[in-house]
């Protein structure tokens, strides 16, 4: 080394921590373009310019293999117990500088924090995977279930759905994470998933090598080829509690002033249904009740539904709704939010 | 003989190259790697071209040399930036640079990029697209030098 280049070393080195990190280029060169660098000299010599001087030199860019998989959003999904097709998205992306294949596996944890906190309490059933073919972001009829992405462009990324079903019999706040992994295959065959992408070991050849450049962020192991994101499973359900009360609202002796419950005499029944607070809401709900015994149904009355509550006393509002037949009083009842009490109020007779 | 003639045309081109140009000029490429050494600390090493991928920083280096009997005057080199080349820094006195295609020559700092919209903003390293040295002195007869630039595959 020359003193000249020792110095341009020295100047060199200055320049390039004053500019900072390496500009971040996703998928880069192709994998097997070859870079050639010209040189041209322009000189004379006893003041007659001379032919110009040229050289120049090449070398192959090797595969960089780098994909990476990402949750879509940054929050749990949320789901009911019994929910079905469930959908989780996820995000591929092939960083590399050439087309691959990216074979797809959803598994589930066992135990363990899930990705948005919790404890990995459950799984889901039928865990499959879908692609977002239409690209519109949402889980829908036209996506196709998947087992791997068949030959994706470098710089290219597809929607994953990781859809499943929601057993019965959860109670809010159980978890069940999911974790969506992509493992880099050759892609050079169209419609079937090609052959696992291994690193080059040895000498560099004068072909494309291949180096594998996956990160170790969240979790992964860097440079496998491998890469996985998760996410869960968050149930929300309804917590319904159901309490009956009653009161004498008239006697046939008494009238309303301190009715007795004697034969005769008019009991009121108010059924409420209330859903604690944090639960889902509440949809399709039917009530039904069967009269005891030794009543008479007040069809005068009717049946008042999506009443209210004041602390844990009826207050027998509501409007009219509801059915009876054959000793049985039936009412369905709008949605129940969470935290939010309704009733049904109807009255019978006391034979 | 067929050997022979074979082999002295191989030569003679060189022969009259060198007899005609007496100046000589390459130009290499090193990637730098950062690996840890045994204490774990970085060691930042120049490697040949073996395994380069996007993002690799490489630094190209031209060595020249006035093997003539006489010293060169006027000399400029001039190095394109290849299309697949990020240029990140040049060095060495009267390095210049261009961000229209040779077109137009200066320090970094004193070029502007035109905009589509009709306005200019201040070229970065990312715009250059050509590099030159020009020496403002005589190469002397068996003067030696090199000269090298940075930048990173895209």
């Amino acid at each position: 080394m020359t003193r000249s280049v020792r110095l341009l070393a020295s100047a060199s080195l200055a320049a390039v921590a004053a500019m900072g990190a390496t500009p971040a280029f996703a998928a880069g060169t192709t994998a097997g373009s070859t870079i050639t660098n010209s040189v041209t000299l322009d000189y004379k010599v006893g003041g007659v310019s001379q032919t110009q001087k040229s050289t120049s030199d090449s070398f192959t860019v090797d595969r960089k293999v780098n994909l990476l998989v990402t949750e879509v959003g940054s929050t749990t999904t949320s789901v009911s117990p019994g929910q079905q097709s469930a959908v989780t998205a996820f995000t591929v992306q092939n960083l590399s500088n050439a087309t691959i294949d990216l074979a797809l596996s959803a598994t589930q944890l066992n135990g363990g924090t899930g990705a948005h906190g919790g404890t990995d309490n459950f799984d889901v059933t039928g865990v499959k995977i879908y692609v977002d073919t239409n690209t519109n972001g949402t889980f829908d009829g036209s996506d196709t279930e998947v087992t791997y992405l068949d030959q994706v462009a470098a710089d290219d990324s597809k929607t994953v759905f990781v859809v499943s079903n929601v057993p019965l019999g959860r109670s809010t706040g159980d978890v069940a994470g999911v974790r969506l992994t992509a493992t880099a295959a050759e892609g050079t065959a169209a419609g079937s998933v090609g052959g696992t992408i291994t690193a080059s070991t040895g000498a560099n050849t004068t072909d494309v090598d291949t180096v594998l450049a996956d990160s170790n962020a969240g979790g992964n192991t860097q440079y496998d080829g491998i890469h996985f994101a998760e996410d869960d499973y968050t149930i929300l359900a309804a917590s319904l509690s159901l309490s009956k009360t009653s009161r004498i609202v008239s006697d046939p002796v008494n009238g309303s002033t301190n009715p007795k419950m004697i034969p005769g005499a008019t009991v009121e029944y108010c059924i409420a249904v209330a859903n604690a607070s944090g639960s889902a809401s509440a949809t399709n709900i039917s009530v039904s009740d069967t009269l005891p015994g030794a009543t008479t149904y007040d069809s005068a009355f009717g049946i008042k539904i999506n009443g209210t509550v004041t602390g844990a006393v009826c207050n027998a509002d509501g409007s009219a709704g509801g059915s009876y037949a054959s000793g049985v009083v039936a009412a369905g009842l709008t949605d129940i939010g969470a935290g939010v009490t309704r009733t049904v109020v109807f009255r019978v007779t006391i034979n | 003989m067929r050997i022979l003639i074979a082999l002295f045309a191989l030569f003679a081109p060189l022969a009259a190259a060198h007899a005609a140009g007496n100046v000589s000029l390459s130009s290499e490429v090193f990637v730098e790697k950062t690996k840890p050494d045994a204490q774990g600390k970085p060691v930042v090493s120049l490697e040949p071209p073996a395994v380069v991928t996007p993002g690799d920083k490489l630094v190209f280096v031209l060595s020249y040399k006035n093997a003539g009997a006489e010293p060169a005057t006027g000399f400029i080199l001039t190095n394109p930036i290849p299309a697949a080349v990020s240029f990140t820094a040049a060095e060495g006195d009267g390095a210049a640079v261009s961000v229209d295609g040779g077109k137009s020559w200066g320090q970094l700092a004193a070029l502007k990029v035109a905009e589509a919209n009709g306005t200019s903003r201040p070229a970065t390293p990312a715009d250059v697209t050509h590099v030159r040295w020009t020496f403002g002195r005589a190469i002397a007869v068996g003067e030696a030098g090199k000269l090298r630039f940075r930048g990173v595959v895209k």
